[in-house]
């Protein structure tokens, strides 16, 4: 068994960590607006900017409180999702360095992202209406759907790794990406992430047909803070999965940490491409498919993933 | 130029409206959305996410009173206005950003609010039609009339709001129900049109449909027949919208634009064939919708999504595939599979009144998704025209 090799970097280099969590959130949005644009009609150009406007829009719009809202606990639900996606990144090696070097990375990461359910939920709480808090429930109902299935993907590489130690997870990939003979484990972590990032065909939550559902009361820094911590969640679960699937830092040429980058842009992209492609998975049915169909697949994977680890021991 | 005009400018060229269509300007409506996105504009799903309030056509008294309610609700820097005709979509939206930089006007508009101490929350006039509007928040605004609620005691409705009653729900347990209109303010619903759900979590275990009708509207003629194509791409454009697939709602769109615009409708067919089997071969917009909201041939309802009415009968998915094929067909194209009912053998007022009986027992998404599915035509119902039932 190789054991990574990652340094710790000191704690002051978290500012960069956000600020490259930060840049992948207005690619993000910014790949997202030049695609709206293109099927809308408006021009590239306008859909390249249309976030920089949308910020200043929200940040010149007011905030607004509803009759009985639970302000404390709606603030705690719309900045939350923010602190949670830079909590997930801590533990994701850009090269040879990382922020925390936790032996149990992968639970870390997990834990992280059981916690959405309690901000995505508090957010649809709090302004005490009803359509708001239909969307919180349907996020809980969607979470049971994708939240186990994702609990065994990310149990596979560990399993294989035989650590949970995100750096060893990685070094243990070298030769052959986890993604190569773990995929079902892999599209199930994806379709999890845009579970977890209220994105896409995951999104009911949040959908038009609730008139927003969790967002349909917020306005002002309070939508911008929920909407930017939905690309950050989305730009975590991309990162995460580098070291996890994608080999890490692996790739010919460009130093580790370019490779890290590179691939969690590209999983990112496709994330945001998927968003306008697929109708919305309703819950309901949703269910049906996590525990009928992903679970099943995943346990599968995990036997497989744990007969040929236990054949290699 | 300081800073806040800079943000102001900023913020204008994305402005978000929320438009509300009074039964009869549908093509006003339309003219709006062009507007919008000629514009770079996009459409708020509610009053929280808006900044210009658009009605197009002259509202009744009622629909009126229920658009001061939803104006109260936008944060602001806000702006409102009213359109009548098409012609002027472009010229409304130009003054409601010329009102959104006007900082002064915004400044005096804050200051006005915070001195009448916002919308009056805590009144308790139940029963009052006006409120059917989409505040979502206030559930003063939907009448509170089960036994077990005792109106005068305000802990029993702390804020304004009375507490959920209990009632049975669909499997005969007792549920906390709420009593939630939905409408007549409403992105992605038929004009005017307000439904009371009592819902139970997020099911509706009951309904009264009625229409808040226009104060004159525009006399209801025979469309062209490329209009007529156009309205159907926009029912169709609708429903996928609602199942959250905007790609292909957006395509529907461009068709809408493209037949309203004139010209060869023979492009307007070509796309329209390839947006039908765009839709007809998603297996995720089948799987999504399959069963909803299934009308027997009598228009007498069965049970969603099980048993083989549900897979076979008209449900969603086909209603949808049939105002495409509607659309085709007014285009003077064949549709693939004549088969399919065209959605308008069954008038409004019958959809109206089988409306109640067709949603109780499904969620809401399901719900918006069935209603959408009906192609409410509301300017064609009678203004005193009112559906009970469940």
């Amino acid at each position: 068994m190789r054991e990574g090799l990652v340094a710790t970097a000191p704690a002051g280099w978290v500012v960069l960590g956000a600020a490259l969590l930060g840049g992948a959130v207005v690619l993000g949005a910014v790949l997202d607006g030049v695609l709206t644009a293109r099927s809308v009609g408006g021009g590239t150009r306008g859909g390249a900017l249309a976030p920089a406007h949308e910020v200043a829009r929200l940040l010149r719009q007011r905030r607004r409180t509803t009759v009985s809202a639970d302000l404390l606990l709606w603030r705690i639900g719309g900045g939350g999702l923010l602190v949670l996606a830079l909590l997930k990144v801590v533990v994701v090696p850009l090269g040879s360095w990382t922020l925390a070097d936790l032996s149990a990375g992968i639970v870390w990461f997990n834990a992280m992202d059981v916690t959405v359910w309690a901000l995505v939920w508090l957010a649809g709480w709090g302004p005490n209406a009803a359509l708001s808090l239909v969307g919180a429930y349907r996020f809980l109902a969607q979470g049971l759907a994708y939240e186990l299935p994702l609990m065994f993907a990310l149990t596979a590489p560990a399993v294989a790794a035989g650590s949970l130690r995100v750096a060893d997870v990685e070094a243990a990939q070298q030769g052959l990406w986890f993604v190569l003979w773990m995929p079902v484990a892999f599209v199930v972590y994806c379709i999890a992430v845009l579970g977890f990032a209220v994105w896409g065909p995951l999104a009911p939550a949040a959908g038009p047909d609730l008139a927003g559902g969790v967002l349909g009361e917020t306005s002002g820094i309070d939508r911008l803070l929920l909407l930017t911590g939905r690309y950050a969640l989305l730009a975590a679960g991309a990162a995460f999965a580098v070291p996890l699937f994608l080999g890490g830092g692996a790739g010919p040429l460009l130093p580790a940490w370019a490779w890290v980058l590179v691939k969690t842009l590209v999983l990112l992209g496709a994330f945001v491409v998927v968003k306008r492609r697929l109708p919305t998975l309703r819950p309901d049915r949703f269910v049906e498919v996590g525990w009928l169909v992903l679970l099943p697949a995943v346990l599968v994977q995990v036997l497989v993933v744990a007969v040929v680890a236990v054949g290699r021991g | 130029m300081g800073m806040s005009d800079v943000l102001a400018r900023a913020a204008v060229r994305r402005a978000h409206v929320l438009v509300v269509e009074v039964p009869g300007w549908w093509g006003t409506r339309v003219a709006v959305e062009q507007a919008m996105v000629a514009r770079g504009w996009r459409p708020a799903l509610s009053p929280a996410d808006a900044d210009v309030l658009l009605v197009c056509g002259r509202p009744g008294e009622r629909l009126a009173a229920a658009v001061d309610r939803v104006w109260d609700q936008v944060p602001g820097p806000r702006t409102r206005g009213s359109v009548r005709d098409p012609a002027h979509a472009d010229a409304a939206l130009g003054a409601a950003a010329a009102d959104l930089l006007d900082s002064g006007r915004q400044q005096d508009d804050a200051a006005g609010r915070s001195e009448a101490g916002g919308p009056d929350h805590g009144d308790m006039d139940h029963g009052d039609m006006d409120h059917g509007d989409m505040d979502h928040g206030d559930m003063d605004h939907g009448d509170m009339d089960h036994g077990d609620m005792d109106h005068g005691d305000m802990e029993m409705a702390p804020g304004g709001i009375p507490l959920a009653g209990g009632d049975e729900d669909r499997d005969g347990l007792e549920m906390d129900v709420l009593r939630v209109p939905l409408g007549p303010v409403l992105p992605l619903w038929p004009a005017g049109l307000v439904l009371r759900c009592t819902l139970a979590g997020d099911v509706v275990t009951g309904a009264e449909a009625e229409v808040l009708a226009a104060s004159n509207a525009p006399a209801v003629h025979q469309d062209p027949s490329a209009t007529s194509a156009a309205r159907r791409c926009d029912e169709a454009a609708t429903v996928i919208a609602l199942a959250g697939w905007d790609d292909a709602a957006t395509a529907a769109r461009h068709v809408r634009d493209g037949l309203l615009a004139g010209g060869d409708t023979s492009g307007a067919a070509r796309s329209l064939l390839r947006l039908r089997a765009r839709v007809a071969r998603s297996r995720t917009l089948r799987w999504s919708v399959r069963g909803l909201g299934v009308l027997g041939d009598t228009g007498v309802t069965t049970d969603a999504d099980d048993g083989p009415a549900g897979r076979t009968g008209r449900d969603v998915l086909d209603r949808l595939l049939g105002m495409l094929d509607g659309a085709l067909a007014d285009v003077g194209a064949p549709a693939p599979h004549d088969r399919r009912a065209r959605p308008d053998a069954m008038s409004t007022a019958e959809a109206l009144a089988a409306l109640p009986s067709l949603i109780a027992g499904l969620d809401l998404a399901a719900v918006r998704l069935v209603v959408a599915s009906l192609a409410l035509d509301t300017a064609r119902v009678e203004p005193t025209r009112e559906a009970t039932g469940a």
